[in-house]
């Protein structure tokens, strides 16, 4: 897995890609937790997520509940079908503000 | 500045290098440098200067104590590599007293035995010579001859001054020993390592794949007398093979080679398994060293008529289990390859539906308990039968698992082999692996997954679920079943049984508390515990058991496939 964090206007962006498991759930976790305790507002762009397994998403649940719990805008971007697949399987894709881009992000903020 | 003591005026020659800081940089150079030889040659300059000596010599006691041999010398005179024995002239003394030895005037002391003088023309006037002290033992003698001024004798202030040279010389010389020592034992460690990797490669790498045949070795040391060998040749029959060479060690471990190869190689081409192996014995009698045998039972397995033939030379009896669970003995019906020439194999045929076959070496019927009982071939059928229920892929791993859980210990190499072929279990075996309990390892599971059940043409959407669960059960074991230990390993077979997909996954840690394993209430938004709930959600059915006689976990799951 590989990630990348950029800055987009009010937004952090962690950027996860390839195979989110638990040999590097870990590393997802603490970058989207590192943005949080920064009370930066945050989104996870999965678009490039080939693969989740529920240790990842256990960290985008510590994520939702960290961003909650500071009042923090949190959501998902552009969830790959396998990933979402899982989310779906784990309740979670009606509990994650999902968008497919960052504009419609932007857009549905307003 | 301060006046020097009457210890120091006494030890300090005038104009020369001070006593303590020569010795901490001779101390250094000794630790420091791979090359005694050059380092004793050097402190031996150095020596020669500070006592203002003409010539000076080193010698060090031979490792059995039989002569004392010149490893250095400097001076008008080579003796280097002069040999003396352990109580010959002023050396010898030296060494035999342990104490430092001074002939004031060479020409009047008897003890100066005068061969060199003799053969070169050199003149030795006065001789110091101090032990080489480590301890109480003595390594050597350090010699100095002919003082360069006043009127070249030595005296009692001399005598001082070796002594302490030598005891400093002579420790630098046991550390640098040492330090060598440390460097062979290493060497020799790393190269049994290799010996190990390299038998470890003789033995077949792929378990389960197809081949109705598994393995199991555990050497005693870093290398085995034992070897077991399958291999599925080109017409669709499989050779296999185990056998246990006499003795232990380098020896054992070389001829273990040596017969695997020719075993493997002539098995190819061989028809009939006697005939092998009264090849491979003719040529084994022919070059082995004396009094080294190799017990062995071998054969071909041939799918296509549903036989197996084997013959056994030498070895344990091999335990035949039918279905109705009885145990039949296939005994020795030769002598061992390597003892006698032209021997007959008797072979045994076997039809292959309704058995499983299990070949040991004494490792294992003659593992002890810790009151000294030997777990014999009654409490080997036991442990056979506990495991009846294991996948193929893990069950000689569990038996061996249960041994040493039983208090057994083997103090020789434990071999085993399991031959199950019409077993349902081996039937339809789409993939079977056994792989390190790591999260490094989830990624290559799912490729194997994915690849295993590609041949199958399923529904994406199956495979992905099938996927999902095998990746989740995996990930409880490692973060629950071993809590994170980096040693334990899992079993994954996946079996196609037509309509349905079965899936058992095995591990060998302790067993897991089977009523805390439940999903959790998907509804409550938090981390963790999702892994159960994923894969009720995906498979069919899915259930978890402990291992026979309490050993590891097994988790079993079923997909139907059929539509």
């Amino acid at each position: 897995m590989d990630y990348r964090v950029s800055k987009s206007g009010d937004y952090t962006i962690v950027e996860l890609a390839g195979d989110v498991d638990l040999s590097c759930s870990p590393d997802a976790r603490k970058a989207i937790l590192r943005c949080l305790e920064r009370s930066e507002h945050t989104l996870v762009d999965m678009s490039g997520v080939t693969y989740i397994d529920s240790s990842g998403v256990a960290s985008l649940v510590e994520g939702y509940q960290t961003a909650k719990k500071k009042s923090l805008r949190f959501g998902l971007l552009g969830v790959s079908e396998a990933a979402m697949s899982v989310l779906q399987l784990a309740r979670l894709d009606k509990v994650f503000p999902i968008h497919a881009t960052l504009q419609q992000r932007l857009d549905a903020d307003v | 500045m301060s006046q020097p003591t009457p210890v120091e005026k006494l030890l300090e020659p005038e104009g020369c290098e001070d006593l303590p800081r020569m010795l901490a940089d001779l101390t250094v150079e000794f630790a420091s440098s791979f090359d005694i030889d050059e380092t004793l040659r050097n402190a031996l300059d150095r020596f020669i200067a500070y006592l203002q000596a003409e010539a000076g010599s080193i010698f060090l006691l031979e490792e059995d104590g039989q002569a004392l041999v010149c490893r250095e010398c400097a001076g008008p005179v080579d003796v280097a590599g002069v040999k003396l024995r352990p109580d010959e002239g002023i050396v010898g003394k030296t060494v035999q007293l342990r104490q430092a030895q001074i002939v004031r005037d060479a020409a009047r002391d008897p003890a100066f035995s005068g061969t060199v003088d003799a053969d070169t023309g050199f003149v030795t006037r006065s001789i110091l010579c101090a032990p080489l002290l480590v301890r109480d033992q003595c390594i050597g003698a350090l010699e100095l001859i002919n003082k360069r001024i006043g009127d070249g004798l030595f005296d009692e202030r001399d005598v001082n001054l070796v002594t302490a040279i030598a005891a400093a010389a002579a420790l630098a010389i046991h550390n640098a020993r040492m330090a060598a020592l440390l460097v062979e034992q290493e060497r020799v460690r790393r190269e049994l390592e290799l010996a190990r990797q390299i038998q470890e490669s003789l033995l077949p790498a792929a378990q389960g794949a197809g081949i109705p045949v598994f393995g199991l070795n555990i050497p005693a040391r870093e290398v085995s007398g034992d070897f077991y060998d399958f291999i599925e040749l080109a017409d669709g029959r499989i050779y296999f093979s185990l056998a246990d060479v006499s003795g232990k060690g380098m020896n054992a471990a070389l001829l273990m080679a040596k017969t695997s190869s020719l075993l493997r190689c002539l098995a190819k081409s061989s028809s009939d398994i006697g005939t092998l192996l009264e090849q491979v014995n003719n040529e084994i009698c022919e070059t082995a060293s004396m009094g080294m045998f190799v017990t062995i039972v071998a054969g071909y397995i041939d799918p296509s008529h549903g036989t197996l033939t084997l013959a056994n030379a030498g070895h344990q009896p091999v335990l035949v289990r039918d279905r109705r669970g009885s145990f039949e003995e296939i005994a020795a019906s030769a002598p061992p390859l390597g003892v006698l020439p032209d021997i007959d194999y008797t072979v045994t045929t076997v039809p292959l539906n309704d058995i499983v076959m299990f070949i040991y070496t004494d490792g294992v019927t003659e593992s002890e308990s810790t009151d000294g009982v030997q777990l014999g071939v009654d409490g080997l059928q036991s442990l056979i039968l506990d495991t009846d229920t294991y996948p193929a892929t893990g069950r000689l791993r569990a038996i061996v698992d249960a041994l040493h859980r039983g208090g057994f210990q083997s103090h020789d190499d434990i071999t085993l082999m399991m031959i199950d072929a019409a077993g349902p279990r081996t039937a339809g075996v789409l993939l079977a692996i056994r792989f390190q309990a790591a999260p490094a390892q989830l990624r290559m599971v799912r490729e194997r997954v994915k690849a295993a059940v590609d041949p199958l043409a399923l529904d994406g959407k199956l495979v992905s679920d099938l996927v999902i669960a095998i990746n989740e059960a995996c990930m409880n074991i490692i973060q629950h079943a071993y809590r994170g230990d980096p040693l334990g390993e899992i079993d994954l077979e996946i079996i196609n049984n037509g309509n349905e997909l079965t899936v058992t996954i095995r591990d060998f840690a302790a067993p897991i508390d089977l009523g805390a394993v439940k999903p959790r209430n998907i509804e409550d938004i938090r981390p963790g515990g999702l892994g159960v709930h994923f894969i009720r959600e995906l498979m069919d059915e899915c259930n978890y058991e402990h291992g026979a006689d309490r050993c590891g976990n097994i988790l079993r799951m079923k997909k139907r496939i059929d539509g």
